[in-house]
């Protein structure tokens, strides 16, 4: 009886949801655009390295952020309408159940985490004979409709006579004064000023920051990878690792941590929360990005899983390890007490 | 030449009238505060009345960044150029200040024409100075 209550009450804010999170799937959808062309830009020196867009790496990142189904449909402020009430059987239940976890698993969709786009400054023409022109610079778009904004022209004729591209930051003004895109600002808003956002994480609220700074910059932008630095930093700090979970920010989190390799924190949060799996997908996947580390290659040689695997990462590389190994037994205690009883 | 191809509903039939690429003013209900839209009309048809199309816009007045924003829609742009439109001169000369067009040899002789202006007024003000000095040091002796 309560499962049918608490299935019924998912449907119902699942249905609510999914009016109000069409726009934030468009603006996902849209990220992912972006993402797709960001990557062939990449040419990195070694291709063994593993990057954040490889299956292995998805595949363990999307295990650790968990599928909380109470907190991805969790009321959000929305126009106040009565509920509506469906009856069912139970086949059709199932399938509105499965159809809620299909549209669960479309809302953590990862935002991508790209490199820093290089600045431009390309000169297009120098007229020296038009020095003095104006005492304003006139700014050129080209508003063709089925061009994507990258690849669009944008130059500037400054009062000198340069004809130059225009920079990154003008870019995105620009397409955003001519192809306005829902949420987004001209300016960006206050909140991502840095006394603002150490106020903001204060009152717990990253999800929010994070969510605005998905909406206001470009995955490659340098403020985008500024807040997100900020926030992840915030969080290792204060240990708050529980506000990303089952949100689509934490894989992006636990890719900043493996890669400052800095994971203590989150593994010792995890053995707390006993998610032992996902605490050895963790190590895992930080053995993956850092195979020259002394605990992979100890790993590696003695072909560790499971808890051997946490308890060699405790001994070599953790700064913490003595909190590890106690969380560990604590939990093979808890396992074996469950076990007899 | 007239096209009437595109239009059947209205049959306007200028005589020896053609397209031109020119600014339309928009937002007529505002005084001190123009706002031209850059628009392919027909020649014989008043400055902000009916065009046929609307290639981008154009605002003459700089915003808080110190930038006259100008949007063109090129690839309509090509279009109405390959069906014989003409571009008048205050949009020959912004195109060619885009670099889609050469430069307009108006552009050039504007930006003459204010650099020996502001190189009379330079000396005018340098001499201006210099009259002051000699003024006080004379005071002063």
């Amino acid at each position: 009886m309560a499962a049918v209550s608490a299935a019924r009450c998912l449907v119902r804010s699942y249905s609510r949801a999914k009016n109000v999170q069409r726009s934030k799937q468009m603006l996902v959808r849209c990220s992912t655009r972006t993402f797709c062309s960001g990557t062939q830009d990449d040419a990195l020196p070694d291709k063994t390295k593993p990057q954040f867009t490889d299956p292995d790496v998805q595949d363990i990142l999307t295990r650790i952020t968990g599928m909380d189904v109470q907190k991805v449909f969790r009321p959000i402020k929305q126009e106040l309408k009565p509920p509506t009430y469906k009856l069912m059987t139970d086949g059709q239940l199932k399938e509105a159940l499965e159809a809620a976890t299909e549209q669960a698993k479309k809302l953590l969709q990862m935002p991508p985490v790209l490199p820093e786009r290089r600045p431009i400054d390309d000169v297009l023409s120098e007229d020296k004979i038009l020095d003095g022109m104006d005492t304003a610079k006139y700014v050129f778009t080209d508003i063709t409709y089925n061009i994507p904004h990258r690849e669009r022209f944008i130059v500037v004729r400054e009062p000198n006579g340069i004809l130059r591209k225009a920079t990154w930051d003008e870019r995105d003004r620009l397409t955003q004064v001519y192809f306005p895109k829902e949420g987004r600002k001209l300016t960006p808003p206050l909140i991502f000023k840095e006394e603002k956002l150490k106020m903001v994480f204060s009152q717990d609220r990253h999800e929010d920051v994070l969510d605005l700074c998905q909406v206001q910059f470009e995955p490659d932008s340098s403020e985008y990878t500024r807040v997100h630095t900020a926030t992840y930093e915030d969080l290792d700090k204060h240990g708050k690792y529980e506000l990303l979970r089952s949100t689509r920010h934490f894989g992006g989190m636990a890719w900043y941590l493996v890669n400052a390799r800095r994971v203590d924190g989150l593994v010792v949060d995890m053995l707390k929360r006993e998610l032992l799996q996902d605490a050895v997908s963790l190590v895992s996947l930080f053995h993956m990005v850092h195979p020259h580390s002394e605990s992979a290659q100890e790993a590696a040689s003695q072909q560790a899983t499971g808890t051997d695997l946490l308890k060699i990462y405790a001994q070599k590389e953790s700064q913490r390890s003595g909190y590890i190994e106690l969380a560990l037994q604590a939990y093979e205690l808890t396992a074996e007490k469950s076990s007899a009883a | 030449m007239t096209k009437l191809f595109s239009f059947v509903r209205l049959l306007i039939n200028y005589h020896g009238g053609h397209v031109v690429i020119r600014l339309a003013l928009a937002g007529h209900n505002q005084s001190n505060r123009p706002f031209y839209r850059i628009v392919a009309a027909y020649n014989k048809r008043a400055r902000d009345g009916k065009y046929l199309e609307q290639l981008g816009t154009y605002d003459p007045l700089p915003n808080i960044y110190n930038e006259k924003l100008v949007s063109f829609n090129f690839d309509r742009i090509k279009y109405w150029i390959g069906c014989g439109a003409h571009p008048t001169k205050p949009v020959a000369k912004l195109l060619g200040l885009s670099g889609f067009f050469p430069l307009h040899p108006m552009t050039i002789t504007e930006a003459e024409r204010r650099r020996a202006q502001a190189e009379q007024t330079e000396t005018s003000t340098a001499a201006a100075a210099e009259g002051v000095e000699e003024g006080q040091q004379q005071a002063e002796v």
